[in-house]
């Protein structure tokens, strides 16, 4: 019979008469156990040998059981060093005795606790008498963590002992499995017969594929159920999926990808949406204004002048302004864009690439900032999904089914619109969803059609309806993340980025 | 969004309505009122969106719910009696605030709720429409206390001036003793907070009657005529910055205090001459409680909704939305007599043909959200109801497409991402010691990275006051972030960077930049070139690395990073002390350069 050469050498050291355990097998063969178990289990599935378990109670002292094995237990110590100076016949004063113990910090608690549970004598304002009866060398705690520590049989201890010692945290007792080999009579013929060893190879090598050698050789058997080493591939950030999903679905949905910049002159943030100067939001609580630079050096003229005559005056016959003030210097001024809206501004004017003719379509997911308190759900910087649909005669219906078909996507069904206020939108409506999981009603996002006195200025004369969404707001409800902190910026958590499972 | 506390029981008794708390809060949210929670004293916390100012108070919510359960229909506006009082303003009023308004209210019953409600409603205004008090400031006062000038024709008149920081005294609110502007603006609690709306005035704003001194405006009234339960009779002033909206707050005041039974009777505004006085002249009668018009099309209305709609449902939809509509033919210079009396043939519309069917529509006084015809429309669609409408996708056909930035940046994304790195998304806000001190650079070093960053004006936080410059900073700060996490830990982002640059119009040079990192026991310079190899190649660009310094890295393990000829880069080993100052325990290799150098 021919056998690989570790399950040969584990025959030949097993016993018909006499259990014997993976351990002792290890030692006679000189093979790793884990070596042994593997052939063990390949010679059982042979039928040449039987494997018998059962569980082995195992007992180890700590470090701290080491050392008192060592050095003696605290209470002894204690106990010997009273003695030494007469507590045996009169209380001494404690100082004195600790002294010649060679105890110290957390071991004088000890030594006291378990002097007096012991009952080795009395522990009294200060002073401190020891038990002339009492046989140190006798504590059966000692003699137990002794005999362990000499690495003696579990078996036969002192039950109370042991347990009162792994309540000290002087000993680990664990469960271990023990597995034990005896030969089968097939194996003993198979013995008999002679087995030989098979020439086995740990690695296919190149030489053996080029020499053909491996049409000779046996391979060795991998544990193959074993753990092997945890990589970490790399891989592109969930938030960023998200992002690229959103992209895909949108570009899907006939919609073009806008870009533009992050510093941008409040004109395009804000006055080219009909922002009154004198809103709240554009007060510095709200906004991230920059100190340096501060102005953009150049607007279009003409589009300046028609957006302040559209905040002045309003638009159409009977079109009304606002009665804030508006300064063209106070709309230079640049800060980080509060919202991508600015770049659908850019976009309308015509001044990014060109005059637009409908029907348009147009998106983006890029960052914005605001200046909001830090918490799980808010961030300085966030992503915005923006999109809007430029055409003759849209209406709401139009932007209702636009949002039905896009959130559908996600899994987010049942949208309700609650009619709501933007300055730069009118009709204006909060889109709400329900949670794929939770069943919450949640709020995902902001949509409207532009009103005409930002459409006019920026030279557009058909309808443009359009909506804006937190991109964290749907990884959250895609993933269920609950402190978006952990994702987005650099306190993130790698093992986070790492184990999110996918989602697609 | 601001919100609104409101008694249920008190909304209802205004309303005239039984309803429960739910159906209640059910048929806010209809209104756009969201319920936000109960307040301790078990009002409702209503959170709204700040354009119907007229639901500041639960006057004013009880009046819309009545029209949306059509117990009241179209325009009402509330009577007046003619003014006895008038309110002079003289020359020396402060330049940068000369406008007031004002109204007398008689036979007000206030019980604590309704006082609690008036004062709800003076400060949501203030909050909202006077911008905090700079633009427009209530001032209510107990009538009977003032007594007014009887000089000349002998009718009563209190007179808006300005006065020196010290030039008179007065007994505040909530205050025993007699002070003067100045000093109230330094000692009152009221006073300091609203200090900065009149620090920079030569003069104050402030109002007299016979007596002397009882309000200054926009900060603080005085004591003497303090509003209480027992005020049978108001005096409400407004002063401001732009007249328009004094008048509006007023006449949503007025109309908050006519839904509770008192009379409004007018007060003279008598003006000096002044330019600022030029377009809204210089005698007024106020309250101002004109309605004003829209002309709204029907086309224009069937398109925006989305459906067909009879003339008389419009009519209804707006007398439902508290407006009133009447049909205005208007010639388009096609047909010649149509009138749309459906005596031609006509649409569904009932319109004659070469007319176009269009409504005037009349305003309330206390809307101050409607603009233009649109807001209209926004009503009837409210009215209506926007969740009744079907949805549909529209029927336009466009081609979509990414911009070729943000390919690019993806498909080098992707390229690292095979290479090993975890992909990294980081703030592009950062602080001016993170971005360099951290990592041993000058911004007027001459090295990668450095530059002048473009930097927050008054920084809410001292982590982040500008936007950085280059990426590896924070992928640095996540290196140090994430120490007890298993290594290797081979990082990377394509992000966004920025400085200061004269040459753009917005003085900002924005940028993507390729940052990565290696933080591995063995971690070496060659771990970081062999990887920039690979991706130079994946993108078909000649890479060359001739030895470079900078501060970040330790000399002779650094490189620049040369693609197709130009310098746009550095890679090398990181300097110890930037690592030991990140509180890293291995080495790291590192690059970054401009994804520009791709295109």
């Amino acid at each position: 019979m021919q056998l690989p050469q570790a399950q040969a050498a584990v025959l030949e050291a097993a016993s018909a008469r006499e259990a014997q355990s993976i351990d002792e097998l290890a030692a006679a063969t000189e093979l790793p156990p884990e070596t042994v178990t593997g052939a063990a289990f390949g010679l059982e599935e042979a039928g040449l040998v039987t494997v018998s378990e059962r569980v082995e109670e195992a007992v180890t002292p700590t470090d701290e059981g080491i050392e008192y094995a060592e050095r003696g237990l605290p209470e002894l110590r204690l106990y010997e060093a009273a003695s030494d100076v007469g507590a045996g016949d009169e209380p001494v004063p404690m100082g004195q005795v600790i002294g010649a113990a060679d105890l110290e910090g957390a071991a004088v608690d000890i030594a006291l606790s378990n002097y007096a549970r012991k009952g080795y004598g009395t522990i009294d304002g200060g002073e401190i008498t020891a038990d002339p009866a009492v046989e140190p060398d006798a504590d059966p705690e000692a003699r137990t963590l002794d005999s362990l520590a000499e690495g003696g049989a579990v078996s036969g201890l002192d039950g109370e002992s042991l347990e009162a010692l792994e309540r000290r945290g002087l000993v680990d007792r664990s469960e271990t499995t023990v597995r034990e080999l005896t030969l089968t009579e097939a194996g003993v013929t198979a013995l008999m017969e002679g087995v030989e060893v098979a020439e086995t190879v740990g690695r296919l090598t190149p030489a053996l594929l080029t020499s053909g050698e491996w049409r000779d050789v046996e391979f060795a058997e991998y544990n193959v159920g074993a753990d092997a080493e945890r990589i970490e591939g790399g891989r592109v950030h969930i938030l960023r999926q998200t992002a690229e999903r959103v992209k895909d679905v949108l570009v899907g949905m006939g919609f073009r990808e806008m870009e533009g910049p992050h510093v941008d002159a409040d004109f395009w943030i804000n006055d080219c949406l009909f922002m009154p100067q004198d809103h709240p939001a554009r007060t510095h609580w709200d906004r991230f204004a920059l100190a340096d630079p501060t102005h953009i050096e150049e607007l279009p003229a003409d589009l300046v002048e028609a957006v302040e005559r559209a905040h002045r005056e309003g638009v159409g016959e009977d079109g009304e302004g606002y009665h804030s003030p508006w300064d063209e210097e106070f709309a230079r001024a640049l800060a980080l864009r509060g919202h991508t809206t600015s770049l659908s501004a850019r976009y309308l004017s015509g001044h990014e690439i060109g005059g637009l003719e409908p029907p348009q379509r147009f998106f983006s997911v890029e960052k914005v900032y605001r200046n909001d308190t830090l918490d799980p759900t808010h961030l300085l910087e966030f992503f915005q999904i923006e999109g809007w649909v430029m055409a003759e005669g849209l209406s709401v219906r139009d932007l209702m089914g636009t949002f039905e078909e896009f959130y559908a996507q996600f899994g987010i069904t049942d949208l309700e619109f609650k009619p709501h206020y933007n300055p730069y939108t009118e009709p204006s409506f909060e889109l709400f969803g329900t949670h794929p999981t939770t069943g919450e009603l949640v709020e995902i996002g902001n949509s409207g059609i532009f009103r005409p006195e930002m459409l006019e200025p920026l030279g557009v004369d058909c309808d443009v309806m359009a909506w804006g969404l937190a991109l964290e707001r749907l990884l959250m409800l895609m993933y269920g993340f609950e402190d978006i902190r952990d994702i987005h910026g650099t306190l993130c958590d790698l093992d986070l980025l790492r184990n999110t499972e996918v989602t697609y | 969004m601001p919100t609104v506390d409101v008694d249920p029981d008190e909304l209802r008794a205004l309303t005239g309505t039984e309803k429960g708390d739910d159906e209640l809060i059910a048929d806010l949210f209809a209104l756009g009122l969201e319920f936000e929670g109960r307040t301790e004293e078990d009002a409702f916390e209503l959170e709204f969106a700040p354009d119907r100012l007229d639901r500041l108070s639960v006057e004013g919510i009880a009046r819309s719910l009545r029209y949306q359960y059509g117990d009241a229909r179209g325009v009402h506006v509330p009577g007046t009696n003619a003014p006895e009082w008038t309110i002079e303003v003289e020359p020396s009023v402060p330049g940068e605030r000369p406008y007031v308004t004002g109204a007398v209210i008689r036979g007000i019953d206030l019980d604590e709720d309704g006082l609690e409600s008036l004062i709800q409603l003076q400060e949501k205004l203030h909050a909202t429409m006077g911008r905090g008090r700079a633009k427009g400031a209530i001032g209510i006062h107990d009538l009977t206390m003032l007594k007014g000038a009887a000089a000349g024709d002998g009718e009563p008149t209190i007179r808006y001036v300005g006065v020196g920081p010290d030039d008179d005294r007065f007994v505040p609110l909530d205050s025993d003793a007699e002070l003067t502007p100045g000093e109230v603006l330094e000692e009152h609690p009221t006073g300091r907070s609203y200090a900065d709306l009149v620090g920079e005035y030569d003069r104050y704003p402030a109002i007299y009657d016979d007596l002397g001194l009882f309000s200054f405006p926009p900060v603080i009234n005085g004591r003497r005529t303090e509003v209480s339960t027992d005020s049978r009779e108001l005096f409400v002033e407004m002063t401001g910055t732009d007249q328009w909206t004094v008048d509006k707050m007023l006449a949503i005041v007025c109309y908050a205090l006519a839904a509770r039974g008192a009379t409004i009777e007018e007060v003279r505004v008598e003006y000096a001459d002044g330019p600022a006085y030029e377009s809204v002249g210089t005698e007024l009668v106020r309250p101002e409680l004109s309605t004003k018009t829209k002309t709204v099309a029907h086309d224009r209305i069937e398109t925006i909704l989305g459906i067909e709609l009879g003339p008389e449902e419009v009519i209804d939809l707006a007398e439902r939305s508290g407006l009133d509509a009447e049909r205005v033919p208007i010639d388009d210079g096609v047909g010649d007599d149509g009138v749309g009396d459906g005596s031609r043939s006509s649409t569904e519309d009932g319109v004659g043909d070469g007319t176009a069917l269009v409504y005037e529509v009349t305003i309330p006084p206390y809307r101050v959200d409607v603009l233009h015809p649109v807001d209209v429309i926004d009503d009837l669609g409210r009215a209506f109801g926007f969740n009744e409408l079907e949805p549909e996708y529209p029927d336009v056909g466009t081609v979509g497409g990414r911009h070729g930035r943000s390919r690019l940046e993806d498909a080098a994304r992707t390229t690292l991402v095979g290479l090993g790195f975890e992909d990294l998304l980081n703030f592009h806000m950062i602080s001016e010691a993170e971005n360099f001190d951290r990592m041993a650079l000058e911004p007027d070093d001459d090295a990668f990275g450095a530059a002048e960053p473009a930097t927050i004006k008054e920084p809410y936080s001292e982590e982040y006051t500008a936007l950085r410059t280059w990426t590896l900073p924070s992928l640095l700060m996540v290196l140090e972030n994430n120490t007890h996490r298993a290594y290797p830990q081979d990082l990377a982002e394509i992000g966004f960077v920025a400085n200061v640059d004269d040459a753009e119009n917005t003085g900002v040079a924005e940028r993507r930049s390729v940052g990565a990192v290696l933080a591995r026991h063995d971690a070496a310079y060659e771990d970081a070139k062999s990887r920039l190899a690979a991706l130079a190649r994946a993108f078909g660009a000649t890479l060359e690395t001739p030895p470079t310094d900078h501060p970040t890295f330790i000399d002779g393990r650094t490189a620049a990073v040369v693609i197709d000829g130009e310098e746009v880069g550095v890679v090398g080993e990181l300097h110890p002390r930037v690592l030991v100052e990140h509180d890293l325990e291995v080495p790291v290799a590192a690059f970054e350069f401009d994804l520009a150098a791709f295109e």
